[in-house]
């Protein structure tokens, strides 16, 4: 019970929406069976499958993804990953193969810590998948040298339990993060994002959907610091939230006093499929320069019941119909995703949720 | 093919419709005219099947099925179109993408084959062609950005892919210039105006009728159908206006 004891309360504000006993509950989940599927997307490149946070070597291609010690960082529950990890460096102008990484949990509480370091100019791209059930607890810290690029996905699918992510991420000179997130499985979730745009010209996005349902909760708690000049920013985040379910986001820009020409975009936008659901919006700008362009909206509604009608006299069904609404409301958080297969996948992966939830 | 007996409609327990009967039979087009608030949208309302009209008594059958008693999909794969008064804008649902749905879905509902991805492609592309619509407008969010006019060519559109058996059209002439309103009239009898096809145009003004024309005219006020006669009636009303006719 001592690990129970140590997570964090939801008196504190960064917490007010969150679930630790789900986190408890999901660790104490039995070890069982792993689950079976084809859960690598059809591209050509590394790939590592982790199974209740141990590599499996059989299936994995490691290619240049080493495993090493590394530190879980300061964070409440990103730093219980201190341990080996996975880590992925990629030289100054080199461009890394694909890397998709698959979490598979089978029960109880596993943890693994991340590093994606990109010198000056490198890019890579790295697609993560979290299966199965207990509580899966990840930290990854993310540098991106000057004019370097990092495309990240990642999908949380676990059918139980709990996955945490922390994402710690430094954004150098003219680099470019972009980082999408959909929670679409029936775990708890939450995702802490704390992203640093520390170079001049750079761009950071992080954003992404959490689909809800049944008495389930996701959230998300994200802030992105701009540090330096010309930066860009956006965040853009899709919240929807069926049956008795509930799915929270706080998302912060945060602009530095020599942060001038910042110029920053979010969006929260929430959808409730059925008024016993909630959805949790906390947008938060912290501006000290005076010369930005800081965009944000936060809203929450139902879907338009004019086009539903509209759709079923055209011969759709009301559960189809509504599936084709809230796809098209989701869809805006994956059009950054570059790489169509990727892309597909999430959009799969939404039309698979729409199907069972409605 | 239609058949609607003194029919009772409200909406939050306000009584729209007050006795309206009506038979519309295959190969006809019957117009319906009316002064505002009379319950002419109400009536297309309750026969397309929108929640929140509640009919209190009456029946309407359709080629002898009960149509109150379905869905308001299944109204459509039956074969009733709802031409909308004010076509909804839907963003992030394509023109494509919404009308293979709509067709496919009513071809399900029926025990129909679903048309594939190329043969829906090869109808709707006909379709915007005979309708003047520019077919890169078919790839767009449904209705999102389009003018009246061509949220009215939009509609016809549609009706020609889905090729109802009965239309019920609520004021498709309304927003249109003279251009588009012979469009969308050439269009209306293209698709509709055959000997098993029946159509209720709604309309406050005779000029769509000079399009369209009807075999019956029907002077709907206060929730009732108050007079009916041939084409000349919408003539009548249009130099003498509702005020006599009506009372």
């Amino acid at each position: 019970m001592a690990a129970v004891m140590e997570l964090p309360s939801t008196r504190e504000e960064s917490w007010r929406w969150g679930d630790p006993a789900a986190i408890a509950a999901a660790a104490g989940l039995p070890r069982g069976e792993a689950p079976a599927g084809a859960w690598f997307l059809e591209l050509e490149g590394a790939r590592a499958v982790f199974v209740d946070g141990v590599l499996d070597e059989g299936r994995s291609d490691l290619r240049h993804v080493a495993i090493a010690p590394l530190e879980g960082g300061t964070h409440v529950l990103g730093a219980r990953t201190t341990g080996h990890g996975w880590s992925l460096r990629v030289e100054a102008h080199a461009s890394a193969e694909l890397i998709q990484i698959v979490h598979i949990a089978t029960g109880g509480e596993n943890h693994v810590p991340a590093e994606i370091v990109l010198a000056d100019g490198a890019q890579a791209s790295v697609v993560e998948t979290y299966v199965g059930t207990g509580w899966s607890n990840r930290s990854t810290r993310m540098t991106l040298g000057a004019g370097a690029k990092l495309a990240r996905a990642v999908r949380l699918l676990q059918t139980a339990g709990f996955v945490s992510v922390r994402d710690e991420a430094d954004v150098g000179a003219e680099a470019s993060l972009i980082v999408t997130m959909l929670g679409a499985g029936d775990a708890g979730t939450r995702i802490d994002g704390a992203i640093t745009v520390s170079g001049d010209d750079a761009f950071a996005e992080y954003g992404g959907a959490l689909l809800a349902r049944r008495d389930q909760r996701q959230e998300c708690a994200l802030s992105v610091r701009h540090a330096a000049l010309n930066g860009q920013s956006k965040q853009i985040w899709r919240a929807v939230a069926a049956d008795t379910s509930t799915a929270s986001l706080a998302a912060r820009v945060e602009v530095a006093r020599d942060a001038q020409k910042t110029d920053g975009v979010q969006s929260l936008r929430g959808l409730l499929l059925k008024r016993t659901a909630t959805v949790n919006l906390k947008p938060e700008l912290e501006i000290f320069a005076d010369d930005v362009k800081c965009a944000h909206g936060a809203t929450v509604g139902e879907l338009d019941q004019r086009a539903l009608f509209y759709m079923q006299s055209r011969g759709i069904p009301h559960a189809k119909a509504q599936a084709l609404l809230t796809r098209a409301f989701v869809g805006d958080a994956f059009a950054q995703i570059a790489d169509e297969t990727v892309r597909d996948a999430f959009v799969a992966d939404a039309d698979a949720w729409l199907e069972a939830a409605l | 093919m239609l058949k609607i007996e003194n029919l009772h409609a409200e909406i939050d327990g306000k009584e729209i419709l007050k006795g309206l009967s009506l038979e519309v039979n295959a190969g006809e087009v019957h117009a319906i005219m009316g002064p505002n608030g009379a319950g002419k949208s109400t009536l297309g309302y309750v026969l397309g099947g929108r929640p929140g009209y509640e009919v209190t008594s009456g029946s309407v059958t359709f080629d002898g099925v009960d149509l109150l008693e379905l869905e308001a999909h299944e109204r459509a794969a039956a074969g009733v179109f709802l031409g909308f008064q004010y076509p909804v804008e839907i963003p992030g649902v394509s023109n494509v993408q919404f009308l293979r749905e709509a067709l496919n879905a009513q071809r399900a509902t029926r025990d129909e084959k679903a048309l594939s991805g190329g043969e829906f492609l090869k109808l709707a592309r006909g379709q915007a062609d005979l309708l003047g619509m520019d077919y890169d407008m078919l790839k767009r969010p449904v209705n999102v950005g389009f003018s009246g006019g061509e949220k009215k060519r939009n509609e016809m559109v549609q009706m020609g892919i889905v090729n109802p058996k009965f239309a019920i059209l609520d004021e498709t002439d309304s927003g249109l210039d003279i251009d588009a309103l012979r469009v969308v009239g050439d269009g209306i009898n293209r698709i509709m105006r055959a000997p098993d096809k029946a159509v209720l145009l709604i309309t406050h003004y005779q000029r769509l009728l000079d399009y369209v024309e009807p075999d019956f005219v029907h002077v709907l006020a206060d929730g009732r159908i108050v007079r009916s006669g041939g084409k000349e009636l919408a003539q009548q009303l249009e130099s003498e206006g509702y005020v006599g006719i009506a009372a």
